[in-house]
């Protein structure tokens, strides 16, 4: 089976644990107005098999230490669950783990869980709070993130949570509570906040398509530090009071 | 030997017999395998220290980089009266190169010329009693210049052959000061004594015997000459060290005698910290000391090595740019038997870069293996990444070469210590030797014929066949035209500027290591690899003289970990040691070669037309084994995995591989930037890579000091092999490290 390839970063210490090897697909059933990676939503002249992209991947295995592996990321990797199910395969006769860093934006299909409940862990992209706002700022069905969020949850799969703050759209601590609240019920290690920013600005102006955010300036670093500290107690709040 | 008074306490074994300081260090050393947890930090006298040497400093840079310089005698073991920081009470660890701190002498051994202009560079003429002492006196420079042939001049002087130490003096050798320490200079003289009388009552003196006799003459010299410049200093050398003071201070006596003597290239201390390491914890054990006055021995010592200076002319900073002296000290490692070496004194020397502040002397080599306690492995991570000063050579690959009591000279140069010497050979121009292989032996900058005449490439295309086998004929030529020259210069150096010092701490009869280099490494690799896989159209100059090319298509390039270019780069480096080895080298030694170039990447670029893979003329060349900059694009481990793919048999004087990443890229938090940094050595390591200069930090951050230096003043950054204030460097090498691959990660 082949899949198109994005590109490759052999040192990708920040998803996941430890040093990962990142896989980026291309595609997206997405469109967020956020997005900093907008070349990955098209095809790129990089077909490769399942075993080519292992026979890559391998050659990091003496990095792999104190938790690293592979990670896939995109565009969104869960588009081509069986391509990864395969690799998965070869991947765990040779004692290397994946991570998958996703939206969540797909049907959960059989093939989608096999992929979720192969990876050693699962980084999740909270988007928004609510389906109308989701659907505004990335196209792409709530139901879907929350059906993948939950099945993470169940299968007790290691998870962690992100959301990208953007200004004036969810950066107040009225959408923290409500994040916070979202996911309560979920099993899940960590919940990180990203700032937006603008450097993947240059990215619109050479694919020319239209950047919807392009006057909106990145989120400071103390604001962003505020709603983290915000978030945290927030979610502290919650469970103390079910507790 | 009865020492008893001194070996108290020490098990006893064959270094009683003998000169043996590895089984010495291997019966007695205390292995560690805690963290840093037991370290004091400064102490209020090592503080008014290092405020005097700050205000030393900062003197010596308002002055442009030299202080002071003593015109009117030439340094030598006893040109100079006593010299401390501040005075005799309060250093603790005593001895200066001249009567003051940072104040440097003049030494023409290696060449008269050289020494003028070194003077004449910082605003200060030499005294006409040296000029007139040193105009009847034969020096390294004149020497070898007698004897050159043409073709030797010519490469030389087209950048093909450069940076040769044919007109200052070759470094990279090491006494093992250790010995003073734990045998006394009687009793090393007497041994000396022997084996000339010895050597003196064969049945055939030849040639090889009578320079030896000379050679262990001008040793027994200088021994007794060191003697006399402890006593200058108060102390009597002639017996063994009986505490860890005494220990430490005869040691740096013997590096002190060294560096007045002479000013090589690299000067380096060698494997000290856990020999040191035996005598303080006897002190400590006998209660003698507490942790806080240990350490406080270790940072006087460490104070004393940053203060070393040589003076230089600037086409040699041009070479080895931010003023080095390569106090390089090599720690931890793991013994023959496998048991790993780390001491508390391990953690000692590493703690001087937060008691004192960063630094790039000494240069603290931290020899790496799988085999080192996580603890300590965490403990180095933290310190690179707090500091930026320290750098790790693969001990599990060179222990197979050199045994486990080896150090390191200069950047990356392992040697048996007090067993081996090197015959240093800075490096010849791959790339150019490329563009010469095109040009039918002709320099493509000035036009002028310097290796044997072939033909020109005729073609419209390059064809990789041709061009490949065009280029070994003449690497065959350049690997014969290197020795030879090599020859001359050593045979030169020895008569005229034997290390007589440095060598008394070597075993008598010592091995000996031919160091070659080679450099633009990355841009010959990645120019074959564009001939082959890309179109490649070489564009002639009205002097019919291939000096650009036009490249059409993708081609692989080195630094991605990707086989069809990086086997092209190690076939390269194999074939090119294979043909060294064919020309004998002088006095019987062992041909070794380095991928590193220090930081004369630059001046190699310069001296060199554009290349096929794209470089233009005058472009900067990548340090040592590096990718070319901004090449590597599949991230960092990716540009690691090229460079381990290099093989460390044919490249045992080093492969240098400089590597900057941002904290931010390494990781999210402290504890997993060391985690990570330590996952990344052990995946480098593993794979037979030999060495890594680690730098954390942001290219803004270079930016801000390259245009304001009073913003960061002791910025410390790893540059080849070793590290510099990055202050200290000039504009265009500061310009040439921020263009270097800065690992960023997604």
């Amino acid at each position: 089976m082949l899949a198109n390839i994005h590109s490759f970063e052999s040192l990708a210490a920040l998803d996941g644990e430890g040093l990962r090897y990142a896989v980026f697909f291309t595609g997206c059933p997405l469109r967020c107005a956020y997005c900093h990676n907008p070349d990955s939503w098209f095809k790129s002249s990089t077909d490769m098999t399942a075993e080519e992209v292992f026979h890559k991947a391998r050659r990091f295995k003496p990095y792999f230490k104190r938790g690293g592996g592979l990670t896939f990321s995109g565009g969104e990797p869960l588009l081509h669950a069986s391509f990864i199910n395969e690799l998965a395969e070869m991947l765990q006769e040779e004692g290397i783990g994946y991570c998958l860093d996703t939206s969540g934006g797909v049907l959960l299909t059989n093939e989608v869980k096999e992929a979720i409940n192969g990876a050693d862990m699962v980084v999740l992209d909270v988007k928004f709070y609510e389906p109308d706002s989701y659907k505004k700022y990335t196209g792409g069905e709530f139901d879907n993130f929350i059906a993948a969020g939950r099945y993470c949850s169940e299968k007790e799969k290691r998870l962690w949570l992100r959301t990208v703050v953007v200004p004036g759209i969810n950066d107040s601590e009225a959408d923290m509570e409500r994040y916070a609240a979202l996911v309560n019920d979920w099993r899940y290690e960590q919940y990180e906040l990203l700032g937006f920013h603008t450097m993947g600005f240059f990215k619109y102006e050479n694919l020319q398509i239209a950047n919807p955010l392009v006057d909106v300036p990145a989120l400071s670093g103390e604001r962003l530090e505020e709603l983290q500290r915000y978030l945290d107690k927030e979610r502290q709040a919650l469970r103390r009071l079910e507790s | 030997m009865k020492n008893e008074a001194a070996w108290r306490g020490f098990s006893k074994c064959v270094w009683c017999d003998e000169i043996n300081v590895s089984n010495f260090i291997k019966t007695n050393y205390a292995q560690y395998d805690g963290d840093g947890s037991f370290l004091a930090g400064p102490t209020e006298r090592t503080n008014r220290q290092m405020a005097r040497v700050k205000e030393l400093l900062i003197a010596e840079s308002e002055k442009g980089g030299v202080l002071d310089v003593d015109t009117e005698r030439v340094l030598t073991i006893l040109s100079h009266e006593p010299g401390y920081v501040i005075d005799k009470d309060s250093d603790i660890i005593v001895g200066l190169q001249t009567d003051a701190p940072l104040k440097r002498g003049v030494s023409p051994f290696a060449g008269v010329r050289n020494a003028i202009q070194a003077c004449h560079a910082y605003g200060y003429e030499m005294s006409d009693k040296i000029k007139e002492e040193f105009t009847y006196r034969t020096t390294h420079n004149t020497g070898v210049f007698r004897a050159y042939n043409d073709t030797m001049k010519k490469a030389r002087h087209a950048g093909i052959l450069t940076g040769l130490p044919d007109a200052y003096a070759r470094g990279r050798i090491i006494g093992d000061y250790r010995r003073i320490a734990l045998y006394g200079m009687d009793y090393l003289i007497e041994q000396k004594k022997i084996d000339k009388a010895k050597l003196g009552e064969k049945d055939y003196l030849d040639e090889a015997t009578v320079r030896l006799l000379e050679d262990l003459a001008k040793q027994l010299e200088f021994m007794v000459q060191l003697k006399t410049l402890a006593l200058q200093y108060g102390y009597d050398i002639s017996k063994p060290a009986t505490s860890a003071f005494e220990a430490i201070q005869w040691l740096y006596f013997g590096y002190l005698g060294a560096v007045k003597e002479q000013n090589g290239a690299a000067n380096s201390i060698g494997r000290i910290a856990e020999f040191i390491d035996i005598y303080i914890e006897r002190d400590l054990k006998e209660g003698k000391i507490t942790e806080s006055q240990a350490q406080e021995l270790v940072d006087d010592l460490v104070i004393k090595l940053r203060l070393v200076r040589h003076l230089r002319t600037p086409e040699y900073n041009d070479l080895f740019a931010g003023d080095p002296v390569w106090v390089t000290l090599s720690l931890a490692g793991v013994s023959s038997e496998g048991k790993h070496m780390v001491s508390k004194t391990s953690y000692r020397v590493l703690q001087t870069l937060y008691n004192l502040g960063s630094s790039a002397e000494p240069n603290i080599t931290v020899l790496w293996s799988e085999h080192l306690p996580q603890e300590f492995k965490d403990f180095c991570a933290k310190v690179s990444i707090d500091t930026d000063s320290i750098q790790y050579e693969n001990d599990d690959v060179m222990r197979r070469m050199y045994g486990d009591d080896y150090s390191i000279a200069c950047c990356v140069s392992a040697m048996k210590t007090g067993k081996q010497m090197q015959f240093f050979g800075a490096r010849c121009n791959l790339a150019k030797v490329l563009l010469m292989a095109l040009n039918g032996g002709k320099d493509e900058k000035e036009g002028e014929q310097i290796a044997p005449e072939g033909p020109v490439f005729e073609e419209e295309v390059l064809d990789f066949d041709r061009v490949y086998s065009a280029y070994k004929e003449y690497l065959r030529w350049m690997a014969r035209l290197y020795v030879n020259t090599m020859n001359i210069i050593h045979y030169m150096h020895d008569k005229y500027a034997y290390e007589r010092l440095m060598m008394s701490l070597h075993d008598t009869d010592v091995e000996r290591l031919m160091a070659f280099g080679v450099s633009g490494f990355s841009v010959a690799v990645d120019s074959l690899s564009a001939i082959k896989y890309a179109k490649v159209k070489p564009i002639k100059d009205e002097r019919g003289i291939i000096s650009d090319f036009e490249v059409t298509g993708k081609f692989p390039k080195y630094g991605n970990d990707d086989d069809r270019v990086d086997l092209i780069g190690k076939d390269l480096i194999e074939f090119f040691y294979k043909e060294l080895c064919k020309t004998p080298a002088y006095r019987g030694a062992k041909h070794t070669l380095s991928i590193l170039t220090i930081t004369s990447n630059v001046m190699y670029g310069r001296k060199t037309g554009a290349t096929p893979d794209g470089r233009k003329s005058g472009e900067p060349f990548a340090p040592g084994a590096n990718p070319m900059h901004g090449r590597d694009c599949e991230g960092a481990l990716a540009s690691l995995n090229s460079v381990a793919k290099l093989n460390y048999a044919c490249c045992q004087d080093g492969i240098s591989n400089t590597f900057s990443i941002t904290p931010e890229a390494l990781g999210k938090d402290d504890v997993s930037r060391i985690e990570n940094l330590v996952s990344m050595l052990d995946g480098y390591f593993q794979q037979d890579a030999h060495h890594l200069n680690v730098n954390v930090l942001n290219r803004e951050k270079l930016v801000a000091a390259m245009n304001d230096p009073t913003l960061y003043p002791s910025l410390t950054i790893r540059v080849s092999g070793y590290a510099v204030n990055f202050n200290k460097l000039t504009r265009d090498k500061q310009e040439e490290v921020i263009a270097r691959t800065f690992h960023k990660g997604m």
